[in-house]
């Protein structure tokens, strides 16, 4: 039996489009007034992306998970090999004059691939099944991990621990879980690059480089908080005019729509992001096939732990750990695969058996 | 089963209702920090948004000491005061450019030309002026109170003690190239800052320039400190000992005096570098003063006071390419060491005719009084004899023609490729025609000359905080203990025997070995004169190779240079 496409879903993702495009046109202004129409490009092709998937059967999409994914892990492995140098990381890959970020690739990839191997493994799931799918989650973060890319790779291990939890995870394999998680964390401090480590250090004080890291959360934080209950005005943001915000039209652009719109442009953004993960989880809970299920659970896990992290780091609740805000922060890769995991999530909607 | 089933399903639905719970409990935590951001805290936001009183103080870290082999400081720092401005607090910036123009006696156009050039951000002071003389900084710092934005900064300047003396081994600061910039941004460098541009400071510019710090600060009005919001202590540079010898350096590039032309002084055993000098030089200190003036005439002179003759200057060698035919000639068995040829003073290929230096001929000759000398006839009929594959090939072995792998900027100076005319072949064993190298080359290449056949690679950097860095290795050149011995035996009559070439090298103190070269450039009349040579000749301690650019034949200055270098220690 098929349905309708969800409405309201649609109407959410072009309302974050939308309001990025806004926002970008006054955080570009005195950085590169261009960012805007590349950003409505890519706001456009990810929109058809996501059409064209939506028209598919999801259980298709999930179908070629194993290729995909393959294909994905290979990116990585190529950008690390050859990927040019940008912002002192590895991860882009240009091919015929367009970049194109494969850690984006490999979050669709490894959401599609736990769907499968979780969608196929009965509930609860055996300690074997949480190992499995928790290493097919490792192999692209761990590629990604060494780009150097935190933020991304942490994606990658939340998608699988939201899609394992939902899959059936035992409570003592989460409690296990947990230890192992903490009894890591020397072992990870020691991995990780000087500038990581400081981003850290910064979060739980801003003040420890003032200079560095620290400067953007303070001036990020001192923006937001200026906006009060209805901002500054579009373009009239002065943390934002000013270049007192570094990074402002991606990673931070929340930071400006906190500026210039205040409270309560600022609590639209939230809803929106809430609505989405409210009709994400509707679209599991309605399909009674597991693949299904468990496909909208990693898409819903993605885009909802992005956004509380996104937004968190912009407000000093999070280390600043280069997550974009989905379809709001400037990034053609980015806007493309959230778009088509929006695709995704209507095309479990349209072709779930209920 | 079926109930089995249900009660999984139930357990995935609670599950996703828990996910959700989960994204929207963050999401509820987002509107608690939004609330007390904007809303509790706000105000106190808007104030700080709209004054801007946050600034940045940097403190620059001073760079590490570069110290010659006995402790002598080649390059160190002094404390000078600098004028800057802060972009948003100065509201009227011509009318404080009129009055510090009259406090310091420069025009008001061109501090507003500075200021404009080195703004970046609305509280970052922006240096207007450098180097202002303790008395103005003091003039200024009592009427500051009437110039709104104006700071003067404590700044810490590179300074050489020596001016000129090594400046294109130590090389020069400036501020980051356009391109650079983005990757020193990484590394803390900020736009203002000075960073090493060519040389050592250049090359060791990782070590040396330390890390930044500063401090964070909430200003008042009045641009008064209300509380320091942060501070990160600048850590100093390394500290780099260098193997070179600043007295000695001194010393040579002394007795060039005007003329231009560079000098390279290696221990031959080991590779390191005693002594690189280029004339003509310049004075790194006009760099660090960034003094525009003085940087554009360095710039702008014919002469090229920046390049480093040393390693990139390629000349044509002349006879001092004859010790390497030499040894292609005895290591092919083409000659004896006791093998005879006539000079008659000339020599006629095909139908061109080439002259020896001597047009009267020096009649029949040996390998060694060919050498002592040096008669181009004798060589231009043993080089024909190798052959132009033996011959380039024992020149790219001796090091011509690729880089000595020096760590800086270094010319690979140019050996022939293709195929070359009878009369070419006998013009490159006598070192003209299609042969350029580097004065860095020839001091290898004697130095292996002087070792015994070690080809080493030459190095500078002795110690780094304190650490020895381990000197590079050398490869061997395939040559005969008894053809050495032949050409030593040669080179000291070069210098010791009345009728030798460089006699003019000769020295009561201590017995020298060389090879003196005339080469003939393209501007008729005009020569480089060439000398390369070792001292003492039984157990060397120094070997050298010295060029004066069209300054005439290598048996005159570059020879007394090298006595002065020689009797230097002993």
């Amino acid at each position: 039996m098929r349905s309708q496409d969800d409405r309201l879903l649609w109407g959410v993702a072009i309302a974050l489009s939308l309001i990025s495009l806004v926002a970008l046109r006054s955080a570009s202004a005195t950085l590169n007034p261009s960012l805007v129409w590349r950003q409505a490009v890519w706001v456009a092709v990810g929109a058809c992306a996501g059409w064209f998937v939506s028209r598919v059967a999801y259980f298709r999409w999930i179908h070629v998970a194993v290729p995909f994914y393959a294909l994905s892990v290979l990116l990585l492995v190529v950008v690390e090999a050859a990927g040019t140098m940008k912002l002192g990381a590895e991860r882009w890959l240009t091919i015929g004059g367009l970049s194109l970020q494969p850690s984006e690739v490999a979050k669709l990839a490894t959401a599609c691939m736990l769907a499968r191997y979780l969608g196929s493994r009965p509930s609860p799931l055996s300690l074997r099944s949480l190992v499995v799918s928790g290493a097919l989650a490792s192999w692209p973060a761990v590629l990604i991990l060494v780009q150097p890319d935190l933020g991304t790779a942490t994606i990658l291990w939340a998608v699988w621990f939201g899609t394992a939890w939902v899959a059936g995870m035992r409570r003592r394999h989460l409690a296990g879980l947990c230890l192992f998680a903490v009894a890591l964390l020397p072992v990870g401090w020691h991995v990780l690059k000087d500038y990581q480590r400081a981003r850290l250090l910064v979060f739980l004080n801003p003040h420890v480089d003032p200079l560095g890291t620290g400067y953007t959360i303070i001036q990020s934080t001192i923006a937001i908080g200026s906006g009060q209950w209805v901002g500054r005005g579009w373009m009239a943001g002065t943390q934002n005019q000013l270049n007192f915000l570094p990074e402002r039209h991606a990673d931070f652009l929340y930071s400006v729509i906190g500026e210039e719109w205040g409270f309560l442009g600022s609590c639209v953004v939230v809803g929106l992001i809430g609505c989405l993960i409210w009709r994400a989880v509707r679209i599991a809970v309605k399909n009674s096939e597991r693949e299904g299920r468990m496909l909208a659970a990693a898409l819903t896990s993605w885009i909802g732990y992005q956004a509380v992290i996104n937004m968190g780091m912009v407000m000093g609740l999070a280390p600043v750990v280069g997550i974009p805000l989905p379809l709001v922060s400037y990034g053609g890769s980015a806007m493309v695969t959230t778009w088509m995991a929006i695709g995704l999530l209507q095309s479990i909607h349209r072709f779930g058996i209920r | 089963m079926s109930c089995f089933y249900l009660c999984y399903l139930c357990d995935v639905m609670t599950r996703l209702i828990w996910l959700r719970r989960i994204l929207w409990l963050g999401l509820g935590l987002l509107i608690i920090r939004l609330a007390q951001l904007q809303l509790v805290e706000g105000a106190m936001y808007r104030d700080l948004a709209e004054h801007n009183r946050i600034r940045v103080v940097p403190q620059l870290a001073p760079r590490g000491l570069l110290l010659d082999r006995t402790g002598r400081r080649l390059a160190t720092n002094v404390l000078s005061f600098r004028l800057a401005m802060v972009p948003q607090e100065t509201p009227d910036p011509s009318a404080v450019f009129t009055h510090l123009s009259r406090l310091t006696n420069t025009p008001a156009a061109e501090l507003s030309r500075t200021f404009t050039r080195q703004r970046t951000l609305p509280f970052v002071p922006a240096p207007v002026l450098a180097n202002l003389p303790k008395i103005e900084a003091l003039r200024i710092e009592e009427v500051r109170g009437k110039l709104p934005g104006v700071l003067i900064e404590p700044v810490v300047t590179r300074a050489y003690p020596l001016g000129e003396t090594a400046s294109h081994l130590i090389g020069y600061l400036g501020q980051p190239s356009a391109d650079a910039f983005p990757i020193l941004k990484t590394y803390g460098v900020r736009p203002y800052d000075l960073v090493g541009r060519a040389g050592l400071e250049w090359h060791l510019d990782q070590l040396l320039h330390g890390r930044s710090g500063g401090e964070l600060i909430e200003v008042d009005h009045r641009a008064r400190q209300r509380r320091l919001l942060g501070f990160r202590q600048p850590v100093p540079g390394e500290s780099v000992t260098l193997t070179i010898d600043a007295r000695l350096q001194a010393l040579i590039e002394r007795s060039f005096g005007s003329q231009a032309g560079a000098c390279v002084v290696l221990n031959p055993s080991t590779g390191e570098v005693l002594a690189m000098v280029s004339r003509p030089g310049f004075d790194p200190n006009r760099f660090a003063e960034q003094d525009q003036s003085a940087i554009q005439r360095f710039l702008d002179d014919s002469g090229s006071p920046l390049m480093n003759r040393a390693t990139s200057g390629a000349y044509l060698p002349g006879s001092i390419a004859k010790l390497v035919t030499a040894i292609a000639a005895l290591e092919h068995h083409v000659i004896q060491p006791e093998s005879t040829f006539e000079c008659r003073g000339a020599l006629r290929i095909g139908d061109r005719e080439f002259h020896c230096w001597k047009r009267d001929g020096h009649g029949l000759i040996s390998l060694h009084q060919a050498i002592q000398q040096s008669c181009n006839v004798y060589f231009m009929q043993v080089g024909r004899r190798v052959g132009l594959p033996r011959l380039r090939a024992e020149f790219a072995q001796a090091g011509f023609g690729h880089r000595s792998g020096w760590l800086m900027d270094e010319q690979p100076g140019h050996l022939p490729s293709g195929r070359l005319t009878e009369g070419e072949v006998a013009l490159l064993a006598i070192g003209q025609g299609q042969i350029l190298v580097t004065p860095l080359q020839e001091a290898v290449m004697v130095s292996a000359i002087a070792n015994g056949g070690r080809l080493v690679t030459p190095w500078v950097v002795a110690e780094v905080g304190g650490h020895a860095i381990p000197p590079p290795g050398s490869r061997p050149l395939e040559v005969s203990r008894r053809s050495l011995e032949t050409l030593r035996a040669a080179m000291i009559a070069v210098v010791n025997d009345p009728q030798g070439t460089g006699f003019s090298a000769h020295s009561d103190r201590v017995r020298i070995a060389g090879k003196t070269g005339t080469a003939q450039t393209h501007l008729p009349g005009h020569t480089h004169g060439w000398f390369v040579g070792f001292c003492p000749a039984d157990a060397p301690q120094l070997a050298m190779a010295i060029v004066a650019e069209y300054g005439g034949s290598g048996g005159g200055l570059p020879a007394s240079i090298a006595k002065g270098i020689c009797e230097f220690d002993a």
